[in-house]
């Protein structure tokens, strides 16, 4: 039911003219990905600087949360842009990337990055009093770090990996994988 | 110097026939590569945005530096040896492609500048040294490696 949903809402965005305008204009989609990609330095850039501030290898000496508080702008503004892009890039092929596996997963990366990011900020902002100047965090904010860390890494291969057709519809799979990519008439062809 | 030879050797090496063989290795390392390249412009960033008194303005300047050069190194060899093994899967291609010849170049002139001028001029105490020597630090040093990557990203588009 969510498959045929995604899909006739992509097939819906395939239909605009300007959806088609991005695909085929050359420059405009090189733009774009472009800038996506690049943009990759300022926000995970920005990220990982945190990161490894929680992780106690970087700025020992500088309290933790300074080092949060000053590079949660540019992280953003690298988010947002990285975000309008990215949202670009998916609006320019709909009914691809609605089917693409590696699409779906890195959405749900996305939305965990998204969760460990609120969870670890709420932990960080509760406690930062105890271990703010201590070189080495405790260990729970060492494992949000971690986990950021990880989860982004496969934000970045999953984005990657779309560009392979290695699952595509078109392929011969498994009928959990035309599920999972939500191969909607692979699947219907296959029950006839 | 012709590279060629360098690359027709690339091209049939064991790094090749494993680049070639296996797209899954081979997107992993990019993934490295990718992870890489965000650590060194984050790196660059943050500590070029800092001698612009942009970013952390409270944190003396020697300190981000200091702190920032250390994982500029890591990931200058974590996107060097990436690249090597990306570039065995189209060896040839990459030898007559002028966007690649782009990217090393600017690569070469990013690695002499960080290592000959940045790093030696800053291990001075930066309040001794010219407010706008440190501020054109910064701009080449922002220049050169978004020069880089953005050769880079368009190799694929060339």
């Amino acid at each position: 039911m969510l498959n045929e949903l995604l899909l006739t809402f992509a097939q819906w965005l395939d239909t605009h003219q300007w959806s088609t305008g991005i695909h085929e204009s050359i420059y405009v989609y090189s733009w774009i990905e472009a800038t996506h990609v690049l943009t990759l330095m300022v926000f995970l850039g920005m990220l990982c600087v945190i990161d490894l501030r929680m992780l106690g290898v970087i700025f020992p000496n500088v309290p933790a949360s300074k080092i949060a508080q000053r590079l949660d702008k540019p992280m953003m503004i690298g988010f947002v842009v990285m975000l309008i892009t990215g949202f670009l890039l998916f609006y320019a092929i709909p009914v691809r990337s609605t089917q693409s596996i590696w699409f779906r997963i890195k959405v749900v990366l996305l939305i965990l990055a998204g969760i460990n990011a609120f969870m670890f900020r709420a932990k960080m902002q509760a406690s930062s009093g105890t271990w703010d100047l201590d070189p080495v965090p405790p260990k729970r904010i060492r494992m949000g770090a971690a986990a950021s860390l990880v989860l982004w890494s496969g934000v970045v291969i999953t984005g990657r990996t779309i560009a392979y057709d290695w699952f595509d519809c078109h392929k011969q799979l498994p009928e959990f994988m035309y599920w999972a990519a939500g191969c909607v008439n692979e699947l219907a062809a296959l029950k006839q | 110097m012709d590279l060629y030879p360098f690359f027709d050797w690339l091209d049939t090496s064991l790094l090749a026939d494993i680049s070639k063989a296996y797209g899954g290795v081979f997107a992993v390392v990019q993934m490295f590569h990718l992870l890489g390249m965000s650590m060194l412009g984050g790196m660059v960033l943050v500590g070029d945005l800092r001698l612009l008194n942009i970013l952390l303005k409270d944190i003396p300047s020697q300190v981000v530096i200091e702190n920032t050069q250390k994982w500029f190194n890591v990931a200058l060899v974590i996107v060097m040896t990436s690249g090597i093994f990306m570039s065995s899967a189209v060896a040839m291609k990459l030898y007559y492609n002028q966007m690649f010849w782009a990217k090393m170049t600017s690569l070469g002139l990013g690695i002499a500048f960080v290592y000959v001028i940045r790093r030696p001029l800053l291990k001075f105490p930066h309040d001794t040294i010219n407010p706008w020597t440190l501020k054109l630090i910064a701009v080449t040093s922002i220049s050169i490696w978004f020069t880089v990557a953005a050769s880079g990203r368009w190799i694929g588009f060339s």
